[in-house]
This record gives C-alpha cells, structure tokens and sequence, in this order.
C-alpha cells in the first residue's frame, strides 16, 4: 500500500507545478466579460422584488396584517417592490440598453438624450430617478411597523407580568 | 432634453442621509425587540433583515454621495473606479435581504411551535408550582383524610357487635375484632394470635373444608351455618360469610370473615318451638278432657246412687267405692289437663311469695322425710307483693320442691331463691337440687303432658305440664337448666304487676 500512496502523492506534486509554472487557456473555465455585472444586479432586483412579493402573501395568510405594526411592515415590502421595478427600468434604459445618456452641464442642469429623441422615455428618465422617494417611504413604513411591534411587545410583557403577580 | 439637476441632486442626497437614519433607526427597534426576548426567532429573523438593509442603505447612500462628490469635483476618474465595488456591495444586499425575507414562512411556522411549547412548559411549570407550593398542605390534607377513613374503617372493626376475622387460606388468623375473642371465650389476657387457626374452633372440619372450597370456587361464602368450639368449650351455632381478597396490600391472598353468633336466635327458637308445641298439646288435651269429663260425671252419679241404695260392707258396695274412686281420680286428672290449657283470667290477689314458699315448705317437711335434705333459703327481701291466684302458685311451687324432693333422694340441698329485678320488673323464683339432674335429651320434653321419668304408677307426668300453664297464665315464664348428675334448676320468672301493691315486699 505504501508505494502506492507515495506514487500518488509523486504524481499530485509534478501536475501541480505543471501548471504552475507552465500556465495556458483552460477552456473549461467561463470568462465573466462586462455585461455579466449588470445582468447580476438585475436580476438581484427581480429577486428582491419576488421575494417581497412572497413575503406580503406570506403576512395576508397568516392575517398578520391585522396587527398595525405587521401591516407597515406589509407596506415597507410594497414600497420596495415599487423601488425595484423603478430601479430595474432606470438601469435597463441607460445600461443595459443604452438608449438614454445623461450628462451633467453644470451644477444645476443635467442633459438627458435618448437615441430616439423621444421626450417622455426623457421624463420618464427623469422622474425614475428620484427612486429615493420609493426606498425612503419603505424604511419608514419598516421603522414604524417596528415601532408598533415595540410597543405590542411592552403591552404583552405587562399583562404577563400582572398575570404572574396575579398568580403568585 | 435639459432638466433641472438640484431636485434630483436634493431627493439623492437628503433620501440617502434619511436611508442611513432609518436603518439606524430600525436596528435599534429591532435590538430592543430582541433584548425582551433572546429566544424569539422572528425578533432574530427581523434583525437579520434590519442587518441587510444597514448595510444596503449604508453602501447604496455612500455610494450615491461619493458619486456626487466625485462628479462635481470633477474626479470623474475615481468615481468609475468606486462604481463596481458600490454596485457589487448593492447587489450582494439585495440578495441577502432577498434571502433571509424567503425564510419567513419557515420561521414563523417554527416561532408558532415555539410558543405552542412554550405554553405548554408553562402550565407544566404552574402546575408543578402550584405543587410545590402546595404539597405539604396537599399530604396534610390527604394524610388526614386517610386517617378519619382509616379511624372510621378501625371503629367498624372495633364495635362491630359480630366477629370480624381476617385469615389465610390456610386459616392462620391475621386479625381478629374484640368482638370474635368474645365470641369464641378468650378474655383480654388472651389475644394472642400465634398459632392460632380458625379452622381449629369449628365443631366440624367438614365444615371448614366445604367453606374453603366454595371460597376458591365462588371467591366468597354467604351464611354458611356452622358450629364453632369456643375456648371453654362450649358450642356455638355462627353464621359465616366470607370472602377472598386479592388486594396488593396484603403480601398473600386473605379471606375475611364475617362471623355472626345465632345461639341466642336459635334458643329462641327452639322456646317458641317448644311453646307452640305445648299450646298444642294443651288444646288437644283440653279437647279431650272436655269430652271426657261429662261421660265421667254421668258415671261418678250413677256410682254414687248405687252407693247409696248399697248396704256398706257388702262385695257390691266394695265394687262400687273402688268405680267412684277411679272416676275421681280420672276426674282429677282431667281438671290437671283443663288446667294445661286455661288461659283464661283467673282470681288473683296481692300475695306475698316468701310467705307461699314457706307454707309449701311447711306443707312438704309434714307430709315427706326431709330429714337429711338440707334446705337452704336466699330470699331478696326488696321483692314486692305479686298478683297472683294463691292457690295456683301454691300448686306451681308444690310441684317443683316435691320434684326437687324426690330427685334429691334421701341426702342433698334444695336451695330455694328469689330475687328482684328493677329493670324489667320481675322476680325470679329459683327452685334447685342436688339431685341427678335431667338428662339433656329429656330436657325439651319435661314440660309436656304425660311426660314423666318416673316408674309407671308413681307419676302422672302433668306437674310440671300444669305447673307451666299456671305461669304462663300469669304473664310469666318457666325454665330448667341441668347438667346430668349436677342437679337441676327450675325458674319461674312472674312479672311484678303494676295493680299490685308497693314495691317493697
């Protein structure tokens, strides 16, 4: 057995210093170009929208949004939803399909130009860039709906602790 | 298109100053959740989510600012070298954030478990509490409740008027009421159950065995009637009633006895036989003493007429006395019969017993040899007058010391008692000798006609007969107790009637 093992252990160390030394193109291994990013983080937005999607249905069926601070947390996952799909727009036009260049003239105007001239895909631009007023809302609700639980929570402990001393 | 620059430039700036703030904001909402309860998974499961978003307003605001800054400034250059990281750092939040929310079906299922547990736990621990706060109460309370019962079950066991007897199979006593000792003869200095056997008091081993077997069979015997031997013994007739129990107390299978003593029932019994048979034996006799008595009379006439027209002294005249002589004495013997069986009320005046038992013995010491018969006399003076008919208590009292007389013989005690009993208003008369006794199997027939020990021609056997159907007429009772070769005793107990006169005699 034990000549076996030094064989094998011989064998590992020349291939591996083969290599080392004597780099090429290994083709079994994909080359991740420029485009790569941008479908990442898209398709990142497609799965943070669908898994807010999942998590209202999940808060509607179990009927957690009859409790105020649940139902925030319901519209903290609308809001986020709605930033995605504004996002995922925004990065689509000037990105991924590069129709639309902006380009900054001075310190109060910007120039925004699509390929085909057309002035609401320009507004549109325009107005998808303010998406702060979808994840800011988002936060909020989150932080209310926090809110609310604390004091759910507070409200619980009390009643438990008078229904100990009760009991005691 | 130019468009203003400053409301996009405003809403990125103040929206990721605000971002920064209000993931802050949530986190500390979020830890405060979590410090009330460490254990609560959807408390872990928001503050992971309030993580991501930290870090995603974090490098999403920086991002934003920097680019700014940079564009502004004219550093173009080193926005573009930021620019993937910021974007990279954005993407890796988005999925995380993703992520942890796609497992909130999960956690809320196990969060539910958790307090569906937790519940649980909790009544367990309240009712072990309750428990532990209450058990020494609870042992006092139980512990005196086992008490009174086991007080209660030991009174039963104590005052039961019957024998209560616990055995083995082999019939080994385990235990034994006081009123089984008092039944079977053992006074206090005897309760000693060693090598005692109950099998041992019955009369009849048989019975015991044929106990025993329907015990096993049936697992219980029901009024079995036995005889048991007690300890000076006597006989005593019992009904036994028992049963098997196979209770795990007890380390073997034991059989508990319920022992009821019928020997004053059946004595009883026996009396009210004998009395049946006495009350029928007189209505027969009186029948026929009835029917007898005319033709008798007509006879005793016509004897006598003849005797009258008879020269005395002559054969026929000798013939005719001897014909009214036995027609007299059949007479008499018809008037003993009709006696037996009269209940009806006869003459009776306050009379003072003492003073008819010493004119019956005055009567007796002329008439027989009492020469070597020593009579002895205990009277209870506090015995008042009774309502009697003289001459019959006369004729009683006769009847018994001549009894007495002739089984005496020739030397011996008569003992002639009286006494008086408050309680339930009576005197005893007690007549007993030194004589040879009664034999125990003529003892439930001295009483009935005819009856009689004696030789042929010396007795007619309706003494005692008559002398029992004058106590009972009175309201009283006759009894005999004889044990063979020890003499006799005969009482009569009369009642002290209230239309007589004081109670001091």
């Amino acid at each position: 057995m034990r000549p076996i093992k030094n064989i094998i252990c011989r064998l590992f160390f020349f291939l591996t210093a083969a290599m080392v030394f004597s780099p090429d193109v290994v083709c079994a291994t994909q080359i991740h170009g420029m485009p790569e990013g941008i479908y990442v983080h898209q398709i990142a937005h497609l799965f943070f929208m669908i898994s807010m999607g999942f998590f209202i249905h999940w808060l509607r069926r179990r009927q957690l949004v009859k409790e105020t601070g649940w139902r925030y947390i319901q519209y903290m996952a609308f809001f986020f939803i709605l930033w995605n799909i504004d996002v995922f727009f925004l990065h689509l036009l000037d990105e991924q399909l590069g129709v639309i260049q902006v380009n900054l003239i001075d310190l109060t105007h910007i120039r925004i130009q699509s390929e085909s001239r057309m002035r609401a895909l320009e507004i549109f631009y325009y107005l998808a860039s303010l998406d702060y007023l979808f994840c800011v809302p988002a936060l909020f609700f989150l932080n209310l709906g926090l809110s609310h639980l604390v004091s759910e929570n507070h409200s619980q402990t009390a009643v438990s602790m008078r229904s100990r001393s009760d009991d005691q | 298109m130019t468009l203003p620059f400053l409301p996009i430039w405003f809403v990125n700036l103040l929206g990721s100053i605000l971002m920064i703030i209000l993931s802050f904001m949530c986190l500390s909402k979020i830890v405060e959740l979590k410090k009330s309860d460490e254990s609560n998974v959807i408390w872990i499961y928001l503050f992971w989510i309030c993580c991501g978003f930290i870090a995603f307003a974090m490098s999403r605001s920086i991002g934003h600012i920097l680019k700014w800054h940079f564009l502004f400034s004219g550093s173009e250059s080193m926005w573009n070298i930021i620019r993937p990281y910021t974007g990279a750092v954005n993407t890796l939040m988005f999925i995380f954030v993703a992520s942890v929310t796609l497992f909130f079906e999960r956690i809320w299922k196990i969060h539910q478990q958790v307090i569906k547990d937790k519940q649980a736990l909790q009544s367990a621990h309240q009712e072990l509490l309750y428990l532990s706060q209450n058990l020494e109460n609870l042992v006092v309370e139980r512990t005196a409740s086992l008490a009174v019962s086991e007080s209660k079950y030991r009174r039963i066991f104590e005052v039961s008027r019957d024998m209560i007897l616990v055995a083995e199979k082999d019939g080994v006593i385990v235990d034994m009421n006081p009123a089984g000792y008092k039944m079977l003869g053992f006074n206090d200095a005897d309760r000693d159950l060693k090598q005692k056997r109950f099998n041992n008091f019955f009369a009849s081993e048989a019975d015991w065995k044929s106990i025993i077997s329907s015990i096993v069979k049936k697992g219980f015997v029901s009024n079995y009637e036995v005889t048991l031997k007690c300890s000076d013994g006597s006989d005593k007739r019992s009904l036994v009633s028992g049963g098997m129990d196979n209770s795990p107390p007890e380390k073997d299978d034991t059989i508990h006895f319920l022992v009821k003593d019928i020997e004053q029932r059946r004595l009883i019994e026996n009396q009210m036989a004998q009395t049946e048979k006495l009350a029928s034996i007189g209505q027969l006799s009186a029948g026929i003493a009835h029917a007898i008595n005319n033709p008798l009379g007509i006879i005793l006439g016509y004897a006598q007429m003849l005797i009258r027209d008879e020269d005395i002294g002559t054969e026929r005249y000798a013939d005719l006395k001897t014909i009214e002589k036995h027609v007299k004495s059949c007479r008499s013997v018809i008037e003993d019969l009709l006696s037996v069986a009269r209940s009806s009320p006869t003459a009776r005046d306050s009379v003072r017993i003492h003073e008819i038992i010493d004119g019956v013995l005055n009567f007796v010491e002329h008439h027989s040899e009492l020469y070597h018969i020593k009579i002895e006399k205990d009277y209870d003076m506090n015995t008042p007058p009774l309502l009697l008919n003289e001459k019959k208590t006369r004729q009683v009292l006769m009847n018994l010391i001549l009894n007495a007389t002739h089984a005496v013989g020739k030397s011996g005690t008569i003992r002639l008692s009286t006494a008086y009993n408050r309680g339930t208003r009576d005197v005893t008369i007690a007549v007993a000798d030194t004589g040879y006794g009664i034999e125990e199997k003529n003892l439930s027939r001295i009483f009935d006609p005819f009856f009689t020990t004696k030789p042929t021609g010396e007795g007619t056997g309706l003494g005692l007969s008559v002398s029992y159907g004058i106590i009972k007429n009175h309201g009283g009772h006759i009894s005999v107790d004889s044990m063979p070769g020890k003499g006799a005793t005969f009482t009569v107990v009369l009642p002290v009637n209230s239309n007589g006169a004081g109670d001091k005699g």
